[in-house]
């Protein structure tokens, strides 16, 4: 019975995204490492990951939530910063770490606050 | 299933850039250094970087994870001969009283360390985020 309260999509959605930034935060570090590496392309989360997950999100599907696979593309479009190809802009890069890792925390306290709620609905005391 | 995500590449950069300080360092060392070891002067060596493709985890089917490091690809020396100057008193001098100085500029190695040293903060920061990310996971179940 408790697997059907953590199977619940709003669970697998948002263990989907903290796995999404994961990644993203490893993408940025390898960009960021690579910031002087000559004719390096960033890479990131495919362009269209948000638009598709979001899909499946209004849809309920939960099978296809937790199957789906998050896939990094290289960044070709991203204006080139340094006359060798190299298209990594460091300030941009930095505020997008920052930005992830507030979805990060963001998500970490929504799955610790929505566990606290179910234990409060067992115990019958708030915690 | 990593717990600090993004520290293999970060790590790889660091040690990348410590290098290039360390370069740097040997270059300014030895701005006026007139005669090396093979008898001529010292000529500045430049270092350059490239991307490394290096296993930074599994996934969650079990296949590698592949992430994007970076290595010091080489440390060449710059062939540009250094300035000319005058100074028939020094004893690098050749019969005309002409010396030959190093090829490297101050103010290129300066600016070269600072973006070198701005490089290794920025992945000091990504370091302090995952550890940051870390702590927030970790603290789900409390």
């Amino acid at each position: 019975m408790i697997d059907q309260i953590l199977e619940r999509e709003n669970y697998v959605l948002a263990k989907k995204m903290l796995d999404v930034s994961q990644a993203r935060h490893e993408a940025i570090s390898g960009n960021l490492a690579n910031a002087e590496t000559p004719g390096y392309k960033r890479v990131d989360i495919k362009a269209n990951f948000p638009d598709e997950l979001k899909k499946l999100a209004e849809s309920n599907d939960v099978e296809s939530i937790s199957k789906l696979q998050t896939r990094l593309e290289t960044d070709l479009n991203s204006p080139i910063v340094r006359p060798d190809g190299n298209n990594v802009q460091l300030d941009s890069e930095l505020l997008k770490m920052s930005e992830n890792a507030m979805q990060y925390e963001f998500l970490t306290q929504y799955t610790a606050n929505s566990m606290k709620r179910i234990k409060t609905a067992i115990t019958g005391r708030v915690q | 299933m990593n717990i600090m995500p993004g520290l293999e590449s970060t790590a790889s950069a660091l040690a990348a850039e410590k290098v290039r300080l360390d370069v740097i360092g040997q270059n300014i060392a030895n701005a006026h250094t007139t005669k090396g070891p093979d008898g001529k002067p010292y000529s500045r060596q430049l270092v350059s970087f490239e991307t490394k493709l290096m296993e930074i985890g599994t996934n969650s089917d079990g296949s590698k994870k592949m992430g994007t490091g970076v290595s010091v690809k080489s440390i060449t020396s710059d062939p540009k001969s250094g300035p000319l100057v005058y100074n028939p008193g020094h004893p690098d001098a050749d019969e005309k009283g002409m010396v030959r100085l190093p090829n490297v500029n101050l103010t290129h190695e300066m600016v070269d360390m600072i973006a070198a040293s701005r490089s290794y903060e920025a992945n000091l920061e990504v370091v302090r985020t995952a550890k940051q990310m870390a702590q927030n996971a970790l603290r789900i179940g409390r």
